[in-house]
């Protein structure tokens, strides 16, 4: 079964330990939402996702990857 | 606790203290047939009939309209939640049609006074069903991702 996971979490302890308050507000969404991104409840669309690699400044696959179970 | 989630539990307690209020004037007043023969209660029902809407439109767009409170996950469960809100609306008409069939099915006629009443019915049922649906549609996402 296929799964979009992420490492948000690392890549804010990386920029200086960003806080959920912060990046909501550079990607234009609530922090709930980033909370529910974290912990894997939430995929986000295509415009969300490209707005958090934006935020912190890399690519889409660096921050989102899709994995296919076998 | 997300700021939709808040309004949707503060939205589905109000109406159902409405409810409540309206249920509770009705029992004492006796009758829906006496209820509606005071002038000043007339008035003031089509006052909140015409006022409930548009004060409920207003705040939803005031919350829509801000990018801090509200995002894609929450427009998201929004959407979802109408289907509650069919649901309800669709049931509850079903239970009026079904009660009033019975109860004057001898009189072969209805009192006008129930049109008010089925009105007000679905403009209770509409905004709890649909905070109940933005709740369990939070509940989901928590739950199954």
């Amino acid at each position: 079964m296929a799964r979009i996971s992420n490492r948000i979490r690392r890549l804010r302890f990386d920029n200086n330990e960003m806080t959920q308050e912060e990046l909501a507000n550079r990607a234009g969404c609530t922090r709930q939402t980033i909370i529910a991104l974290e912990q894997g409840k939430y995929v986000p669309s295509i415009e969300l996702a490209f707005k958090i690699a934006r935020s912190f400044g890399v690519t889409l696959e660096e921050v989102f990857q899709y994995e296919t179970g076998s | 606790m997300a700021p939709l989630q808040k309004r949707a539990l503060y939205s589905l307690a109000i109406g159902l203290i409405m409810a409540g209020v309206l249920a509770a004037v009705l029992v004492i007043k006796g009758d829906v047939t006496a209820f509606f023969e005071d002038e000043n209660m007339r008035y003031i029902l089509y006052a909140v009939l015409i006022g409930v809407p548009l004060v409920y439109l207003v705040l939803v767009n005031i919350t829509l309209r801000k990018p801090t409170q509200i995002d894609e996950r929450d427009k998201a469960i929004i959407e979802k939640s109408g289907k509650a809100q069919w649901v309800a609306i669709v049931l509850s008409l079903a239970v009026w049609n079904i009660a009033l069939t019975e109860v004057y099915w001898e009189q072969r006629q209805v009192p006008v006074d129930f049109l008010t009443l089925i009105f007000v019915s679905v403009l209770i049922i509409s905004p709890l069903a649909q905070s109940f649906g933005i709740l369990t549609g939070y509940w989901r996402i928590g739950k199954n991702g």
